[in-house]
């Protein structure tokens, strides 16, 4: 889930130059598109995440042409903008609370029922895990093909490589940011429909997992589709195996595992700012920047 | 005569507005400060409990313009944020920018911790009304939990609970702050006390994203345990974290296999939408104490009053705000509005105090001290908590139904 979630922030600083905070309202926007789905047409997890991801895109296109277009066109340095981003997580983050608030959507579960599929030994294969996991694959996947196959992946990878240059040989930089955030958009909406799928939904929900996020996408070296998913993988694998392996082992209280990603994000800025890029060069063709 | 009648016209017309403005000056307007989380994850909470207290005030003002008092009281509320420096700086606002001496709020123990300091140094008097933690219960200081019990009551509820079902080992998951650090650490003492034996505790971070780990380390120790006697899972959780665990818990062998218990937070009939949870519940014989299951004459006039005045039913706990903006006024009326003095009177006037669900009697922490829990499981014929027996708090004693 990590995964889904940092492959739009990656895409967002390659592509846009900003570390945009705003993402974490994207995933619970996304998240409560799902939950007032899911209470119109119970039992269609594929629609409901359709829903979330246009939902999440709708947000993410808004919040661009409404606030940070304008920024940009003013010369902004990347910290207003960051800042900018932060004040769109707010006012999104709180209507969000309004809306919970006056139709009493606070910590509720989208409606899909958990049911075991397949239970062999200690292999337990659910309802959720089938529609999370494939569609987090799928999604990816989908990501890939997009960015490595199509005129709009060329284009978006030439603004990640250079943007000037990518103005000079004629890319339309301005349609190509709006289809990136459309497409952050889609990615965090769908991721966060997915969590809430899996756990429950609040308008804090996004911004509780921001950091872990993060965390994933530093890891990824911030520019790398492939590092990105090894690094979300790394955060959940050290927040849960390596938290549990500390527990078990040392006594280590779980109320810890908060200050997880935190740790992986100052050991990654101190030994290595590239993060997993070129680390593994056969892994190269997820890169954008080549 | 024209000339005559004008200039009397003009005259009642001035000496009119006049006795009004007169009037308007010599109400004595009195603050009431509120302090209570508008935004965070309880925001829902701080604006009902806010509805709350502007309905006591209105009612008091009412009462007391018909009494021909020049008293008036006046809500000023400020947010917490639903922290204990939000709850710290909301306190330190109210009194700075309209020298109220009483407050009522803040909603959690951890805020109503984080105010502490201030309101003791200053002479200010917080009446909460729905903190329960173990932490809160100091005697002699300036904090009053007037409707709500602490949750040592809770915590021998439980216990009696444990010792009553034959449970010899219960392993605990609890949140880290100060509710359920108190209320895991006191559930221990007393099952310990009652002569249950071993209680295992985890514990895990507030807001947590996901709580796989934390669930198998649970998952674990109740095997472990089991070896030893007949043993069960006590969840100390919020509803949001309970909902994260019951996935986890529903494909894990040894947490299905377990009995339940769990606090009030999740006798909530949102838990039981999901009919896959409705059915591990009831399976795992899951089991949540209630306070309150009482009312009293002022019950229904106070959920219609509520309804007629802001258009919707008060949420859970509501009335514990307006019985605490009730008692503070009463307070303020008998003592005057010093804080010192406040603090002298109010347990004299919440022990005359009949509530919307309960009377207020106080103990020597200034904690609410009558309590009756009802107990709660799920009906084996729908998905719904029904009453299966009470605690009574004077005697300790918890009694299942026939």
């Amino acid at each position: 889930m990590y995964a889904l979630m940092a492959l739009g922030i990656t895409l967002t600083v390659s592509v846009i130059k900003l570390p945009n905070f705003a993402h974490a309202e994207y995933i619970t926007v996304g998240a409560y598109a799902a939950l007032i789905a899911s209470q119109q047409f119970p039992g269609n997890p594929l629609l409901i995440i359709v829903i979330a991801g246009t939902a999440g895109a709708l947000a993410a296109l808004i919040a661009h042409l409404t606030v940070f277009r304008a920024l940009e066109k003013q010369r902004s340095s990347t910290y207003t903008l960051l800042l900018a981003s932060f004040a769109v997580g707010l006012i999104l983050r709180y209507s969000l609370f309004i809306l919970a608030d006056s139709t009493n959507l606070f910590d509720r579960r989208i409606q899909v029922s958990l049911q075991v599929l397949l239970r062999e030994g200690s292999l337990i294969i659910t309802n959720i895990f089938a529609w999370v996991v494939p569609t987090s694959l799928i999604l990816v996947m989908l990501l890939s093909l997009l960015l490595n196959h199509t005129p709009i992946g060329r284009d978006m990878r030439a603004m990640a490589n250079n943007l000037d240059l990518a103005r000079i040989i004629g890319v339309r930089v301005e349609r190509v940011k709006n289809w990136t955030w459309m497409l952050v958009g889609l990615l965090a909406g769908s991721s966060g429909a997915l969590w809430g799928i899996y756990s429950s939904v609040s308008p804090l929900m996004g911004w509780f997992a921001i950091l872990s996020v993060f965390a994933a996408a530093i890891l990824g070296g911030m520019s790398s589709f492939t590092g990105t998913i090894l690094g979300a993988y790394l955060v959940a694998f050290s927040e849960n195996t390596v938290m549990q392996f500390l527990n078990f082992q040392l006594g280590v209280d779980f109320s810890f595992k908060p200050a997880v990603p935190f740790i992986i994000i100052i050991l990654i800025l101190l030994f290595r700012p590239q993060g997993l890029t070129g680390l593994f060069d056969f892994l190269r063709r997820g890169e954008l920047r080549r | 005569m024209k000339r005559f009648l004008r200039a009397l016209l003009i005259a009642v017309f001035v000496l009119a507005f006049s006795n009004l403005a007169v009037a308007q000056d010599d109400l004595e307007i009195i603050t009431l400060g509120v302090a209570q989380p508008f935004t965070g994850p309880l925001g829902s909470f701080g604006q009902d409990f806010t509805r709350g207290i502007q309905l006591a005030v209105m009612q008091m003002n009412a009462q007391l313009e018909a009494a021909g008092s020049k008293i008036r009281f006046e809500a000023v509320s400020q947010d917490t944020e639903g922290t204990p420096e939000g709850a710290a700086r909301a306190v330190r606002t109210i009194v700075q920018t309209t020298n109220a001496q009483v407050i009522v709020g803040p909603l959690t123990t951890s805020e109503v911790l984080g105010a502490k300091q201030f309101v003791d140094e200053n002479g200010i008097v917080i009446v909460a009304p729905a903190s329960s933690g173990v932490a809160g219960g100091i005697p002699g200081d300036n904090i009053f939990r007037v409707m709500y019990p602490p949750d040592v009551y809770a915590a021998n509820a439980f216990a009696q609970i444990a010792i009553a079902r034959g449970y010899q080992n219960v392993v605990v998951l609890h949140v880290n702050d100060p509710f359920g650090n108190g209320l895991a650490e006191k559930f221990t003492t007393e099952f310990q006390a009652a002569g249950g034996g071993d209680v295992t505790v985890v514990s895990y971070a507030p807001n947590p994203i996901d709580l796989s780990a934390e669930a198998t380390r649970v998952s674990a120790e109740v095997a472990r345990l089991q070896g030893s006697g007949s043993t069960a899972f006590f969840c100390v959780c919020f509803l949001a974290d309970a909902q994260k665990l019951l996935q986890i818990a529903l494909v894990d062998p040894t947490l299905s296999a377990v009995e339940w218990m769990g606090i009030e937070n999740l006798a909530n009939p949102q838990l039981l939408e999901d009919a896959a949870i409705a059915d591990f519940l009831r399976a795992a014989n899951f089991i949540s104490v209630s306070f309150a299951d009482n009312s009293t004459p002022l019950t229904q006039p106070f959920i219609d009053s509520f309804t007629a005045e802001f258009g919707s039913a008060p949420g859970p706990f509501t009335n514990y705000a307006f019985d605490a903006a009730n008692i503070a006024m009463l307070t303020i009326l008998v003592a005057g509005n010093d804080g010192l003095a406040v603090k002298s009177m109010l347990p004299f006037i919440s022990s005359h105090y009949i509530g919307t669900a309960v009377q207020a009697y106080l103990d020597e922490n200034g904690d609410q001290a009558v309590v009756y829990y009802g107990l709660f499981q799920v009906s084996p014929d729908a998905p719904e908590f029904v009453a299966v027996g009470s605690y009574d708090g004077a005697t300790r004693v918890v009694t299942f139904n026939q």
